[in-house]
């Protein structure tokens, strides 16, 4: 009698543990740099916010700092601790391959998130969930192209950029983008000057300073992210240089000030919240076997001046 | 009569060799780009190097006293972050000495881990590095800082504003060197700094407090800190956590390029500034020449190198100076 007892409750237990398992996901992520910027911050809360509000979804969130040996670390203790799949936010996108290449050993599917791998390592992940950068760029250059139209100068009109951090996926794929674009549709506008800000304000304004002493003419300013592109403009105010265009990308909070105030002409809207939710959504339907396309971007429109009451302030 | 005088140059030039060095590059830079020496150009130079330089100046009085500071840069970040926080919170005329209070107390800790309990500087500031840069983290839950209202604010005043045309933060960069410069010099708290890094056991017994010294040089550089903090937060009127991050080693790169010593008991404001300008100049020129990126960072440590060595050199006599 007790003896069945005892059985019967284990049956239950393994019922109710087999039930779990098809139900619920353990999704492991491990991020870039959280604290290195707002973007990146803002990112991990709404991953968070967005994983508490899927029952299904047990999330373990982790972040490198940065550290390329840290991030291998914690991909390592991911895949020891069993879970369902993997979200990485690669600090280096050819340096993790390995340690991508050893989850998929462990049948647990990978999605790389907002900036992708080197394509290297393509075959041991499910999918990349993300903005499409060369897009991006190339959308920016459209955008400074159509403005320099308006103006009546993209016959003449000569134009610097500021790049985000050497090396780093994201920045090449912008600049690269906005590069191969512009000539299309700009054939004279000519860009004479390129120089890294590293995502950094203070770093882009020095950059920029350099610029204007060195050419007398700048017309437009392309920046890999808002953050430089408004250490520019503070530079070309402070020199009291009128009349540039400055196109930058994802959108941040003191870009769309700027533009508010009608200084900044143009940028990227690129949410936070809408990456971090589509890295969940993506990990969540490969797991339930939903076909999910292998490059997944998301919506990154264009934001000017003109068109910028359409988008609500970035929160970052 | 005029070999007396070509006598005293050879010495005087013998004993200024960073000074020959900078002049050098300077001339260098002139005929690369004919745009170098555009008095726009030097200006924006200088103002871009006030910060840097601010926080050269506080790490000289550490270096002399024979001690490092590693900190500078993370503490940087501190206190652009806490005083663009507080602006909005309780106004910049409250915002401006609760950030100097905290940057103080930040210094007055190391000062007495490396002054009272005699713990290697080196050891203590790298940690400091890391404490502080968490401490900004927690402080800013990691989001950049940005001035609400930067239209409807004096803030801007200490890095965007000029007095006579001379832009702020020369105006207090110089200030505060001559201020230091004197102070380090000329009064008897500067020579107990030289006299504790040159030769700390013949300090104790000439009755110098040297724990108190210590302490108070690294009051003095967290006292720049905190200024460099006001002229970056007030320059971009927003920031980021990572504003200063690596500044520590620029600025002891400026520090030893000015001639002081990493042992200790030698150095001066004046040859700080030298070295703080020799960076920006050398960083502006390939800039303005464009030499690709990666290619800077290359011939920058290569003309610093360059730089301490033509000094030696100077100051020996000789090219060719082998260790004994």
């Amino acid at each position: 009698m007790k003896f069945q007892t005892i059985l019967a409750a284990a049956a239950a237990s393994t019922a109710v543990v087999g039930v779990a398992q098809a139900e619920t996901y353990k999704i492991g992520i491990t991020q870039n740099n959280v604290g290195v910027d707002s973007y990146q911050t803002t990112y991990e809360q709404a991953f968070v916010d967005a994983a508490n509000a899927n029952d299904r979804v047990e999330a373990v969130v982790l972040d490198a700092g940065g550290d390329v040996a840290r991030q291998i670390a914690q991909m390592e203790n991911l895949i020891q601790q069993g879970v369902d799949a993997i979200i990485i936010w690669p600090t280096n996108g050819e340096a993790v391959i390995p340690a991508v290449r050893k989850a998929k050993q462990a049948d647990i599917p990978v999605v790389v998130t907002n900036s992708n791998i080197d394509e290297k390592g393509f075959d041991f992940i499910s999918s990349f969930s993300g903005p499409d950068n060369i897009a991006q760029g190339a959308t920016a250059a459209e955008v400074m192209c159509d403005r320099f139209k308006a103006l009546g100068i993209a016959d003449e009109a000569q134009i610097v950029e500021i790049t985000g951090q050497p090396g780093y996926t994201t920045a090449i794929e912008r600049s690269d983008g906005f590069t191969e674009r512009l000539p299309e549709i700009c054939p004279n506008v000519e860009l004479v000057d390129s120089q890294p800000g590293d995502w950094n304000r203070e770093k882009a304004q020095t950059v920029m300073e350099a610029f204007l002493t060195k050419y007398d003419d700048i017309d437009g300013v392309y920046a890999g992210d808002d953050n430089m592109g408004v250490g520019g403009l503070n530079a070309a105010m402070a020199a009291g240089r009128e009349g540039i265009t400055f196109v930058g990308a994802t959108n941040f909070a003191v870009g769309y000030e700027a533009m508010a105030n009608g200084d900044y002409w143009g940028s990227i809207y690129q949410s936070p919240v809408d990456d971090a939710r589509a890295a969940l959504e993506t990990a969540v339907d490969i797991l339930d076997g939903v076909d999910v396309p292998f490059l997944n971007y998301f919506e990154t429109p264009a934001i000017t001046q003109d068109n910028m009451g359409e988008f609500t302030k970035p929160v970052f | 009569m005029v070999a007396l005088t070509r006598k005293d140059m050879g010495q005087f030039l013998a004993r200024q060799g960073i000074l020959v060095a900078f002049v050098l590059f300077m001339i260098l830079f002139t005929l690369a780009n004919d745009r170098f020496l555009d008095p726009d150009n030097i200006m924006g130079v200088v103002r871009s190097s006030a910060i840097l330089g601010v926080m050269a100046l506080g790490v000289t009085f550490v270096v002399i006293s024979g001690n490092l500071d590693l900190s500078v840069g993370s503490m940087m970040s501190f206190s652009t972050i806490v005083v663009l926080d507080l602006h909005d919170k309780i106004g910049p005329a409250l915002a401006i000495p609760a950030m100097f209070a905290m940057t103080l107390c930040l210094g007055a800790f190391i000062g007495f881990l490396v002054g009272y309990l005699k713990l290697n500087s080196l050891i203590v500031t790298l940690g400091m590095l890391s404490a502080i840069h968490g401490l900004t983290l927690t402080y800013s839950g990691g989001k950049n800082m940005d001035i609400d209202d930067m239209a409807g604010t004096w803030f801007g005043m200490f890095g965007r504003g000029d007095v006579l045309g001379i832009p702020t933060p020369i105006l207090i960069f110089l200030s505060l060197a001559a201020v230091l410069g004197v102070m380090l010099a000329k009064t008897p708290f500067g020579r107990k700094v030289y006299a504790v890094g040159g030769n700390g056991t013949a300090a104790t017994f000439s009755g110098i407090p040297r724990a108190r010294v210590v302490f108070s040089c690294y009051l003095v550089s967290a006292f720049c800190v905190a200024t460099a903090g006001l002229l970056q937060a007030s320059r971009s009127m927003g920031s980021q956590n990572t504003v200063g991050q690596g500044l520590e080693l620029e600025v002891l790169a400026a520090v030893i390029l000015g001639g002081a010593s990493l042992m200790g008991g030698a150095g001066t404001i004046f040859k700080t500034v030298i070295g703080v300008l020799i960076l920006g100049f050398i960083q502006n020129g390939l800039l303005l020449v464009g030499l690709p990126f990666y290619a800077q960072y290359v011939v920058t440590w290569v003309i610093i190198i360059l730089a301490v060595w033509l000094d030696i050199a100077a100051k020996r006599g000789g090219l060719w100076s082998p260790i004994a």
